[in-house]
């Protein structure tokens, strides 16, 4: 902040009407000090010993400006993914002038473009064709030639894909967004240079920017991503055939749904996982082994605490060398297709960070104070490439806060309650904390399961694995965590995350009614089994 | 006849929020509970009305009257009207008897209590409002109490004396399944509710609360809950480590001070003697039949050392730190920071040791091994005790430093030489 009198400091602009708008106050509430000198004053309230400048004395880079080239927004924001094309609807409405720099050339970033959207639509598809193949005969149907067809499968998805894209950028142009199709950079901390897609370049300046671009997967040393034989989620999601062979290095929540899609369409899949358990860190351990179980009944195969040494894919197939993680007997694999799906990484590249004097940490993410803003404080960052579960939920509370700090001076994302699902089938879904972290924490808990063996809907429904477990205090009774595994855990689990926001015990969730036969009535007896007995079970 | 049908339906509602109120103020007096009829004041009929004449009162003293009773009338320069009760109870006492005129909004004019209450054994309360202090008059409409200022319909309640503010607002909203239950099933009133301690979003009363209240669960633990959940409401931002920055433009902007090019270097020196390390070694590989490599040694007392040396004088809080300041993020003042040194090793001859003149460092093997040592983890088994150019007994240790780090130096030197000479046997067990 050492340098907030240049940074604020106001052009002289030619007629009253600019004036007045480069004065609306969007950062009232900023608790850092903001200079704003008046164009008549030179500034006074500038601290002693930095340069006051002189108010008639135009800056090089407003010059553009007063030649009409570059007009100033409100609000710029980089990326259009879920962060940035919320900001961009929510600053829209806010009334903010704002223009949204995105590079795909199709709005909604990896989430819709090459994630949790074409995912689903995967993930669904294959699970009916895989339930006609093994499960529709037990229920009485009995289908004749199932063949799959998986260019139109993937024609299924793009569909579905390019319908919501298209969607958002009807509401961009509902809620006023200039959307400008092009790579952004800064080239100050106030202006940003577009290398614009179709050719040729621009600059746009704000008074605001908010930095959202999002992730990307992280590369595995030693291999190099071809998206054909060595892919990532987004090769996976696009397979012009479906492997013999496939191997998943990652049993992480990406690694195991892309694993179900290709594992459920006939390609024989094993996961290799470092740790020790599947789902990554945050997934309950007693769900994890269950979720492991019910995915190995499906064909699945698992190496957990398996480290990959190293890979070769030069060959017919692509070879690797795994290694137990606690040294135990090298081994090599091999398969057609190898997903690697070890994590993602903050994708700044190209941004130019440094032209703004912005700061990364030591695994690339931009660094914000706890209202979003980076070291220059009209420059704000949220989503994937910044603190926090890399979540496209968590980055749309995110956004909406953003321009609610911008125009509000308050917003308001608990990080607490955010909720995580696996969309395999089973899905998997939890919200608050789970049993390792309470123990090793400390922290008293109890426990409450129910069996979706014991609920009338899902044994009418044949679909009876997994459960609902909640963790609550012992003695308050309040809900801690809820870790679900089963049936429409995806949906289920935005009960629970309603019950952690309000600070619901588990008494107060088994007193709600719940509708009669339905798979919630589970959720709703995990609770009473928590405070007191589960009736059914 | 219109108006004067609304006028008294808005009475009715005025004197029915006034009876609850007072129901509420009950229960802060836990202390007297003979304390239990309530003042009944002066009602406002009409959002203009400052004053009003009691014609005549409808029930007597002493007498019980139960909801929808007019208790009395009263004229204003405009109309007559009734007064409703909202609720039952008993009237105790009449202050201001029929045929009194102007009497202010909110002065007493009665007194009442609960029904059933025994009204010989009922104090009765305090004036809480001197007629001479209506002369401050808020809005007609605030119930007829003008010290009530434009807050929630209880705040009669919450000017009791509360101990200490720590109780939050009356619950606005229905109470969750748990804590409703809990209420009727301990046979708990309204008044308990707002002396509990809500500990939920935004104020929201929890089970936990009212088990708290009720001394089921230790009264502390809702809050502990609560402060747990507020922790994890907010991302972790305390222990970012900024990554050092790119060779490019970046690096030129802003240099790291502490690496700054600093011209003149210093040789600081301290002899240490080895020879309880040694003992010790000679010690363990005898009874455990281990055998611990003296490099070992040297670089956990170096790790020992390194820790919480003083700042180098010339040493300037960098822009992470200073923007961590800023943030509210890094508020201990650094005093100390850990260091990077490894000291060079290499053995005096006695004759030549004087104590005081620092000798010419000469390389040796042992550094490079140590250097090395601590970039790569890979632990470096089975080596001869006897390493070349050092002693069993006294070493000499020296460190070339800037000469702002002389201080820094020494300190660690310093430390080096306590941890190997007093307890060497520390660093390996």
């Amino acid at each position: 902040m050492t340098s907030s009198c240049a940074n604020q400091s106001v052009p002289i602009l030619r007629s009253a009407h600019h004036i007045r708008h480069a004065f609306k106050p969007f950062n009232t509430a900023d608790r850092r000090p903001i200079i704003i000198p008046l164009p008549e004053l030179s500034s006074p309230s500038c601290r002693a010993g930095e340069e006051a400048m002189p108010a008639r004395q135009p800056l090089k880079h407003f010059t553009d400006e007063r030649d009409g080239s570059t007009e100033e927004k409100d609000l710029v924001i980089i990326g259009g993914g879920v962060a940035g094309y919320v900001a961009a609807i929510k600053a829209g409405q806010e009334g903010l002038k704002v223009a949204c720099i995105e590079k795909r050339g199709a709005l909604g970033g990896t989430c819709l473009n090459v994630g949790c959207i074409p995912s689903k639509s995967l993930l669904n598809n294959s699970h009916l064709y895989h339930q006609i193949l093994h499960d529709t005969k037990n229920r009485g149907i009995e289908v004749g030639d199932v063949k799959l067809n998986l260019e139109a499968m993937m024609k299924a998805k793009e569909t579905s894909v390019t319908g919501l894209t298209k969607g958002i950028e009807f509401l961009f142009k509902k809620n006023g967004v200039e959307y400008i199709k092009g790579t952004g950079s800064f080239i100050n901390e106030h202006e940003i240079k577009v290398a614009l897609n179709e050719g040729g370049e621009t600059s746009v300046k704000g008074k605001n920017i908010l930095i959202a671009t999002g992730s990307e997967a992280t590369p595995f040393p030693g291999l190099e991503i071809d998206e054909k034989r060595v892919i990532t989620s987004t090769g996976a999601l696009s397979l012009e055939k479906v492997p013999e062979k496939m191997i998943v290095i990652g049993g992480g929540i990406i690694g195991l749904e892309m694993g179900s899609v290709w594992s459920r369409l006939g390609a024989k899949v094993t996961v290799v996982e470092f740790l020790n358990q599947i789902g990554g860190p945050g997934m309950d351990t007693e769900i994890s082994k269950q979720a492991q179980k019910l995915l190995k009944k499906q064909g699945v195969e698992f190496k957990l605490g398996t480290k990959v040494v190293s890979g070769d894919q030069s060959g017919e197939t692509v070879k690797l060398e795994v290694d137990s993680a606690k040294g135990g007997k090298p081994e090599t694999l091999d398969a057609d297709v190898v997903l690697v799906a070890i994590g993602r990484r903050p994708y700044t590249s190209g941004l130019a960070l440094e032209n703004a004097g912005l700061e990364v940490d030591e695994r690339g993410r931009v660094v914000i104070d706890s209202e979003y803003r980076t070291k220059a404080s009209h420059i704000r960052c949220i989503g994937d490439v910044t603190f926090g579960p890399m979540l496209a939920h968590k980055a749309e509370e995110e956004a909406v806060a953003a321009i609610e700090y911008i125009k509000k001076g308050y917003g308001h994302v608990n990080y607490g309650v955010i909720p995580s699902v696996m969309y395999t089938h089973p899905e998997v879904a939890w919200v608050g904390q789970n049993e390792q972290e309470l123990k090793e924490k400390n922290i008293p808990y109890k426990i409450g399961t129910f069996p979706f063996s014991a609920n009338s809907r899902a044994k009418t429904n044949l679909d009876t694995d997994g459960m609902v477990k909640m963790l609550a205090d012992p003695e308050t009774d309040r809900l801690l965590g809820c870790h679900i595994i089963g049936p429409n855990a995806g949906e289920m689990i935005a009960e629970a995350t309603l019950a952690l926001e309000y600070g619901a015990s588990t008494e107060d969730i088994a007193r709600t009614c719940h509708a009669h036969p339905t798979l919630a009535e589970a959720f709703k007896e995990a609770a009473m089994a928590t405070y007191s007995k589960a009736i059914h079970f | 006849m219109a108006s004067f049908a609304t006028a008294t339906r808005l009475s009715a509602r005025l004197v029915g929020r006034r009876v609850a109120q007072d129901a509420a103020s009950r229960g802060f007096r836990t202390s007297t509970a003979s304390l239990a009829a309530q003042n009944f004041t002066m009602p406002a009929l009409s959002p203009t009305m400052t004053e009003g004449n009691i014609a005549t009162w409808k029930v007597k003293e002493g007498d019980s009257f139960s909801a929808g009773d007019v208790l009395l009338e009263i004229e204003t320069d405009k109309a007559s009207m009734d007064v409703e009760a909202q609720d039952d109870g008993i009237l105790m006492k009449i202050m201001q008897g029929d045929g009194s005129k102007n009497i202010q909004v909110g002065t007493r004019i009665g007194v009442i209590a609960e029904p059933g209450d025994d009204i010989s054994q009922l104090e009765i309360p305090a004036d809480e409002k001197k007629p001479s202090q209506s002369a401050k008059k808020d809005a007609p409409t605030e119930k007829g109490e003008p010290k009530q200022s434009a807050s929630s319909d209880s705040t009669g309640a919450q000017k009791q004396p509360r101990k200490s503010g720590e109780k939050a607002p009356p619950q606005k909203y229905p109470l969750y399944p748990s804590v409703a239950h809990l209420i009727k099933e301990n046979g708990l009133d309204e008044s308990a509710i707002s002396e509990m301690t809500p500990t939920g979003p935004a104020g929201r009363l929890l089970k936990g609360d009212v088990l708290a209240y009720l001394g089921t669960v230790p009264a502390s633990r809702p809050e502990e809950i609560m402060k747990r959940f507020n922790h994890n409401a907010h991302l972790d931002l305390s222990n970012i480590k900024i990554a050092a920055p790119k060779e490019t433009p970046k690096k030129a902007d802003k240099a790291p001070v502490k690496e700054a090019p600093v011209p003149e270097k210093q040789l600081v020196s301290l002899p240490v003697s080895l020879a309880a390390v040694i003992a010790v070694q000679a010690k363990m590989e005898e009874t455990l039949g281990t055998f611990i490599p003296l490099s070992t040694f040297l670089e956990r007392a170096a790790q020992v050392a390194n820790d919480a040396l003083p700042l180098p004088s010339n040493y300037k809080p960098t822009a992470d730190e200073l923007f961590n300041q800023v943030l509210g993020l890094d508020k201990v003042d650094r005093k100390a920071s850990r260091g990077r040194y490894l000291p060079q090793i290499a053995a005096l001859p006695p004759s030549n040791f004087t104590g005081v003149a620092p000798k010419p460092r000469v390389k040796l093997d042992i550094i490079d091994f140590l250097a090395s040592s601590t970039k790569t983890s890979t632990p470096k088994k089975r080596r001869t005790p006897a390493q070349p150019g050092m002693s069993t007994g006294t070493n000499f240790f020296s460190l070339t430093v800037p000469k702002d780090e002389e201080k820094r130096a020494k300190v660690f030197l310093q430390k080096m030489k306590t941890v190997l000479e007093s307890k060497p046997g520390n660093l390996v067990l």
